[in-house]
């Protein structure tokens, strides 16, 4: 399937996703659960251009998803724009962000970059701590509109928004994947020495891996403030994001744009019934276990799986 | 056509406090086949590295077809026609055959003014450099797939793919049998009658005598002989170097 057929099949099937859920299911609660699995299918997909396509394993995720969600609240107390509009802003404003830390890529490799990232999700959270003016480490309550811009609840409509978003970071990823950009990335990923020796430019393709990667993470955290309506640095910056959105990849398969979509799915649903049935707090102790499971038994997901039994059936 | 492809002058490298070229001097010339030889450490794919632009030179300069190229950053060498293979083979492990030569093509040809190939054209173009160093059935297996010679082959076949006129084949032969040296000097010797000048950084003085038209000998970090293999090779010094007083 060329990019162009997968942006238009993609949207026909996001549009009819749209039309069911919001024509058959009444009860808010799933539209609640629901934005909260395809948020982590926009960050794991996100996650996955850099971390999977190019190389380079990213524990800031944190960092910029909370500079969405800030740039939102920064937003809304100074203006009224609408909230596709803030969602563009924040991915301006962590795609900026990621450019910085692709520079990073300059000094830093393999471990050492991942490190850098987490050392930079702290900094960011340090500096929103100590921000008052977005509520500093008490956090700010953000009042959502009483009414929704489009027909249905507020939360529909952060759902519908959410999935246009997931729509988009899904078509995108599809498309660098079939790409000269993403076999650049590859090339990136596989051995930087030999990229650059076969004339890929190395330098600027991290750098539009790692603005890509950190806009799309930070245009889906922009709506978290109206999702949540209470915004803190410790849930906002939390730990979770950057071990979902590594984990969701890593089971699904980093090959391979289905991958971060069906680790996505899987985990975050997962997650879901186990905060309803069972406890919030287990959340992490799944993921972390499922995890080990997959590096033991599929290192290279459930995408890996499926494609070792397809090499081996044409041998 | 340029009498020269490459001048090289007065290239020096230090790393800290150590030296590793100095004062180079070096002219190739178009259609060449040049033999580099030097004793381990001699700076011979430090030389490499600084040409190829994988390492920054400190002083001196590159000149590569009329044009200086100190600076230019390896991508940019590579686009200009300057190619080179590696000692220890670098394929792209996770990418097919095909797919680690298409990468060479996409970046360098289609990046050249007026070169543009359709998809069709590269996967031809791909699968008929693959042959030309005989891994045509091997096509869409995986590096992890392939025999130490065809791994040489593949690096070869992918440095070959930016369409270089000037090939530095970096120590394409170390660790091979007799029957397998004899192989990749068929494929050197026919890329350089299409066209390409080679220069042919080896240790294996069988490979480099047979191969090369002219010799340049590095001792460290100094060149001490340049000239006609059978008497650069009997000259004191290189004697010297190689054998001890």
């Amino acid at each position: 399937m060329g990019a162009a057929r997968f942006w238009v099949v993609s949207f026909i099937v996001a549009v009819a996703l749209l039309l069911l859920t919001r024509g058959f299911i009444s009860n808010e609660y799933y539209f609640f659960a629901a934005y909260q699995v395809l948020q982590f299918i926009v960050l794991a997909t996100a996650w996955n251009i850099l971390g999977g396509y190019t190389g380079y394993t990213n524990f800031g995720t944190g960092a910029f998803f909370a500079v969405g969600a800030y740039t939102a609240v920064v937003l809304h107390k100074t203006t009224s724009l609408p909230l596709p509009v803030m969602m563009l802003v924040g991915g301006v404003m962590s795609g900026m962000v990621g450019f910085g830390m692709g520079y990073l890529t300059l000094r830093l490799k393999g471990v050492f970059f991942a490190i850098a990232t987490l050392a930079l999700a702290i900094v960011a959270q340090t500096l929103i701590v100590n921000w008052d003016y977005v509520g500093g480490s008490r956090g700010i309550y953000v009042i959502r509109p009483q009414h929704s811009p489009i027909y249905g609840s507020y939360i529909q409509y952060l759902y519908s928004l959410m999935l246009a978003l997931t729509w988009i970071s899904v078509a995108i990823a599809r498309t660098i994947e079939r790409s000269t950009l993403g076999l650049g990335f590859n090339a990136i990923r596989d051995d930087e020495l030999a990229a650059e020796a076969g004339s890929v430019p190395t330098l600027k393709l991290k750098l539009i891996s790692t603005t890509l990667s950190g806009a799309l993470m930070g245009m889906s955290g922009a709506p978290l403030p109206y999702y949540v309506t209470y915004l803190d640095p410790a849930s906002s910056f939390n730990l979770s994001y950057a071990v979902n959105s590594v984990a969701m990849p890593m089971i699904g398969g980093m090959t391979s744009w289905i991958g971060p979509v069906i680790g996505a799915v899987l985990l975050g649903t997962i997650q879901q019934l186990a905060t309803v049935t069972i406890s919030s707090a287990l959340n992490l102790l799944i993921v972390g276990v499922l995890l080990i499971v997959f590096v033991v038994i599929a290192p290279n997901g459930i995408v890996g799986l499926v494609q070792a039994r397809r090499r081996a059936r044409i041998r | 056509m340029a009498a020269s492809i490459l001048e090289v002058s007065g290239l020096g490298k230090r790393f800290g406090g150590f030296v590793a070229l100095e004062n180079i001097n070096v002219t190739v010339a178009t259609g060449e086949r040049l033999g580099l030889i030097g004793p381990n450490g001699s700076g011979k794919s430090t030389l490499v590295n600084c040409l190829s632009g994988a390492l920054h030179h400190d002083s001196g300069t590159i000149v590569f077809d009329g044009r200086s190229i100190d600076g230019l950053p390896a991508y940019q060498r590579t686009r200009l026609g300057l190619a080179r293979s590696f000692q220890l083979p670098k394929p792209f492990r996770s990418l097919n055959l095909l797919d680690n030569l298409r990468i060479p093509l996409l970046y360098t040809v289609n990046a050249r003014h007026g070169m543009r190939l359709s998809d069709g054209a590269i996967g031809e173009r791909c699968h008929a450099l693959l042959a030309d160093v005989g891994l045509a059935d091997k096509a869409r297996r995986l590096p992890r797939d392939l025999t130490q010679v065809e791994m040489r082959k593949l690096e070869l076949a992918r440095a070959v793919a930016s369409a270089p006129r000037l090939l530095f084949a970096d120590e394409a032969m170390a660790g091979l049998s007799p029957s397998e040296i004899e192989e990749i000097l068929a494929v050197l010797f026919r890329l350089n009658e299409a066209g390409i000048t080679i220069v042919l950084i080896e240790h294996i003085m069988r490979a480099v005598m047979s191969f090369s038209t002219r010799l340049i000998v590095l001792v460290a970090g100094q060149k001490i002989a340049d000239g006609a293999p059978q008497e650069a090779i009997r000259n004191p010094e290189v004697e010297r170097a190689y054998l001890g007083e």
